[in-house]
């Protein structure tokens, strides 16, 4: 059997997605030309000191609205080994669904004490953790009602993994009709946070989320 | 996903959107132009100085706002920076090789140095392209009466229509000597750029 490049799915009610996914199927890399497609990040990344904290502007400001949240897990290849150093960027909405993002013109209010964006870095075990505020759901179709199920988005880079991703929240009304959601299928589970009690520490809830950064290219050089 | 996976492999997070709001606090000045290595530091690449430079367009020929492109070369010698070159004697410290950018308006602009032909391959960037409504995507871009294009293994894999869609053009020289070149990339429909899969490949 011929192997073929994968046919991209558009985002069923994504007017983006179908304004920008390729129609064509992907082509193969022949091998002669394969590590030239294996970018390697330099490993330069910077963090700033409580860019972790998501749930305060900065130490001396007040909590943010909403409920506190932990998020940790680790960062892996296919493989099994660690991505350590890893440059994770984060961003989400703040409690009522909006982001402190110029372009963002949905009219949802701002909360001062949210910034909605933060770094961190994997530690020699691909570990990592940070506290942000649950994000708000939003309604990202006003025309036929549909909405964005709370999701924070997560861009991890590190070596020659490379991806970009978003962790959704178990049980989430809005998650079965997302157009990403759809497009991943069952497979969507794995982009789920798993809740844990957090009683000793200073939010309301943890959420276990578990990153592998799949595909050859991450593995390359292992 | 329907990769291939080792025995024991790991299942793989999907990949998702970045969605209309990549942080544009997240720029980095030192990956948009690596030429230099840091703004007002007096040390920089080896190399020709050139700006890479064009529009990303949707299936409609309208610009894709707010999308995220990131950049992957060798440097002028034609040397890759990954472990499999450490200890490379071509390797230039001054050059790392990645770079990355977000366009407000799809419109790009990317200072680099050219990259050198290595072994069989013509000088070439790989350029990823983050965005709402779709996930990665990946294509290679190539420069104008470059030696090497012709026998190029990627681009002869490519059917001959598909050629020049990854064939950046000339476009005249800056007053601080880059050279400019020029090339557009269309994400789905007429005319549009052939994308790799390095997952499937």
């Amino acid at each position: 059997m011929t192997k073929l490049g994968r046919q991209i799915g558009i985002g069923p009610t994504d007017n983006t997605s179908d304004q920008r996914t390729p129609r064509q199927r992907l082509r193969l890399i022949p091998e002669s030309a394969r590590e030239s497609f294996v970018p390697y990040v330099p490993a330069r990344y910077t963090t700033r000191a409580h860019e972790w904290d998501l749930t305060r502007i900065s130490p001396d400001r007040p909590r943010a609205d909403g409920s506190p949240i932990e998020v940790t897990g680790t960062v892996r290849t296919e493989s099994g080994a660690p991505v350590r150093n890893g440059l994770i960027e984060i961003w989400n909405a703040n409690h009522y669904g909006r982001y402190r993002h110029v372009e963002d013109g949905s009219g949802l209010p701002l909360d001062e004490n949210f910034f909605g964006m933060g770094r961190v870095l994997t530690d020699e075990n691909g570990t990592y953790k940070f506290w942000t505020i649950s994000p708000g759901a939003y309604l990202a179709r006003p025309d036929i009602g549909r909405w964005r199920p709370k999701h924070i988005h997560l861009s991890v880079s590190g070596g020659s993994s490379r991806l970009i991703t978003q962790m959704y929240f178990p049980g989430e009304p809005n998650n079965a009709s997302d157009p990403m959601a759809i497009l991943m299928g069952d497979a969507f589970e794995r982009n789920l946070g798993k809740p844990y009690e957090t009683p000793d520490i200073d939010v309301d809830q943890g959420f276990r989320f578990d990153i592998v950064v799949g595909g050859r290219n991450a593995t390359f050089f292992e | 996903m329907t990769q291939e996976h080792g025995q024991n492999a790991l299942l793989p997070t999907n990949e998702d959107t970045c969605g209309p709001y990549f942080p544009i606090y997240f720029r980095d000045e030192s990956l948009e132009d690596l030429t230099r290595i840091d703004p007002g530091v007096l040390a920089g690449a080896s190399g020709q100085h050139i700006i890479l430079r064009g529009r990303v367009l949707d299936r409609h020929g309208d610009l894709a706002n707010g999308v995220v492109m990131e950049f992957w070369q060798a440097n002028a010698k034609g040397v890759y920076r990954n472990p499999s070159s450490a200890g490379h004697p071509d390797i230039d410290p001054w050059f790392d090789g990645y770079g990355r950018l977000r366009s407000d308006t799809g419109a790009y602009k990317f200072r680099t140095i050219m990259p050198g032909a290595s072994a069989d391959r013509a000088p070439n960037i790989t350029v990823t392209i983050f965005s709402d409504g779709i996930n990665r995507i990946v294509t290679q871009i190539f420069f104008a009466d470059q030696p090497g294009n012709d026998t190029d293994p990627l681009l002869s894999a490519l059917d001959e229509a598909d050629r020049p869609k990854l064939i950046a053009r000339h476009d005249g020289r800056t007053v601080d000597g880059a050279e400019v070149y020029l090339l557009d990339i269309i994400m789905a429909g007429d005319g549009e750029t052939p994308f790799f899969d390095d997952f499937e490949s």
